[in-house]
């Protein structure tokens, strides 16, 4: 299946400047994408529409973590996708430029927390995205589908309009 | 197309990959439609997606850019048509011809980067403008109208509907009594009247829209609105646009207007 992510460049930006700013004690901050799919010829669209800034005291200090949310935060984000019916994106910001990547430990804990999300919308994808200074990068899980899709394309959507897509992605 | 674009490098180093990396709907491959695919193709766009029910007929041929006598005289598809010409100028471009209409095809539709509305009718517009919202899809509509006066007019317009900014009702484009009164408007002329060198002019406005949403050449804010005189011959910043005070558009700002809103 293939899935392409869409947002809008003022979207993208706020969420940048969001999560950019320095926390009282988490190395970084994360927030919460509210999404909505479709279906295209070849596979899946998920556009965002809003974003959930996760308040300052909703981190938990944590030795081990860099950045750990109270539950708190997941019940607002859970909230949010039973109340207007959206897909949940988990968003966070590696500070570097180019391609960015999950971590290990990222990877870890989506796959244990983003299946929860389909407990108030099971019928919705979820996921979770990493942006880096200049790029993006995220994992979709599709209902139906056992394992997390990779975008394969990902657009902002402003002036210009800058996409990113692999080499054998095709829209038709 | 190596070598065949080295002068519009100044679009920039990558403008090659970014614009054939880029898929183009164009929905309507009449008058103007049939313009904007051949100019993409001399831009090296690389990926088309056609899509008109129509096919060629004689009154076709006073404008639509790749149709032939022959093609009246079988009354070859205007999707086909276009494709042909595609071909015939980057042989490897990528092209899905539908033979239909786009409201049968929206997950097509969905698929696009950028969308051109060459289509007529106000309420047509709208609803095509409601799928490319719902996908972030920026929207390029086209079009040309002859009104009687002195003792003919012509004018048009191109249009951007660009997700986050003001939508084709905010603009002015349509308003909502024009859906009601349009099919009274038509016909002044004698059927729908188009003509050639109109459609060509709001065409080519059209693709430098695209371009300047792709690869900039400058840092001009990409206009809007633009409109068309054609007894002057002139194209500019409409007024119906410039003098609107436009706050943020009430007409997609829900949940509702993203995605598939059928998707449970």
């Amino acid at each position: 299946m293939r899935i392409h992510f869409k947002i809008q460049r003022a979207l993208y930006d706020a969420i940048h400047a969001d999560l950019r700013r320095r926390h009282e004690f988490a190395e970084e901050r994360l927030g919460f994408l509210l999404c909505r799919p479709a279906l295209t010829e070849t596979g899946g669209l998920i556009v965002a529409y809003k974003f959930l800034s996760t308040p300052d005291d909703m981190y938990v200090p944590d030795g081990k973590f860099g950045c750990v949310f109270n539950s708190e935060a997941m019940r607002r984000a859970m909230q949010a996708a039973l109340s207007l019916n959206v897909s949940i994106f988990h968003v966070h910001v590696h500070e570097h430029v180019g391609e960015p990547w999950f971590s290990r430990t990222d990877l870890k804990e989506s796959a244990e927390f983003v299946p929860n999300f389909w407990n108030v919308r099971p019928a919705l994808p979820h996921g979770t995205l990493v942006f880096s200074l200049n790029r993006m990068a995220g994992l979709c899980w599709w209902p139906g589908h056992d394992h997390p899709q990779r975008f394969q394309k990902l657009s902002i959507i402003g002036s210009p309009i800058q996409i990113t897509q692999e080499a054998t992605w095709k829209a038709f | 197309m190596e070598g065949v674009l080295a002068r519009q490098s100044f679009l920039g180093e990558n403008s090659p990959e970014i614009l054939g990396g880029t898929a183009a709907l164009i929905a309507g491959l009449g008058g103007g439609g049939s313009h904007v695919a051949q100019q993409l193709a001399h831009l090296g766009l690389g990926n088309f997606i056609f899509i008109d029910p129509d096919k060629i007929e004689f009154p076709n041929l006073n404008r639509t850019v790749g149709a032939t006598y022959e093609d009246a005289l079988v009354g070859t598809p205007k999707v086909e048509v276009a494709a042909r010409l595609v071909r015939s100028i980057n042989p490897s471009a990528r092209i899905k011809a539908i033979v239909g209409t786009w409201q049968e095809n929206i997950r097509t539709v969905r698929g696009a980067d950028v969308v051109f509305g060459c289509i007529e009718g106000f309420a047509a517009k709208v609803e095509l403008e409601r799928v490319c919202r719902a996908a972030l899809t920026p929207l390029i509509d086209i079009g040309m109208d002859v009104h009687r006066a002195r003792p003919y007019s012509i004018s048009g317009q191109v249009v951007l509907s660009m997700p986050g900014c003001p939508c084709f009702i905010c603009m002015g484009h349509v308003r909502e009594t024009d859906c009601a009164i349009e099919e009274q408007r038509y016909g002044h002329a004698g059927g729908t009247p188009q003509v050639v060198w109109s459609n060509g002019a709001l065409a080519s406005t059209a693709v430098g829209v695209m371009v300047q949403l792709l690869t900039p050449w400058s840092d001009v804010t990409v206009a809007s609105f633009l409109g068309y005189d054609g007894d002057l011959s002139t194209i500019s910043p409409d007024s119906r646009y410039v003098n609107r005070r436009i706050g943020e558009c009430p007409h997609f700002n829900s949940t509702s207007a993203y995605g598939d809103p059928f998707f449970a």
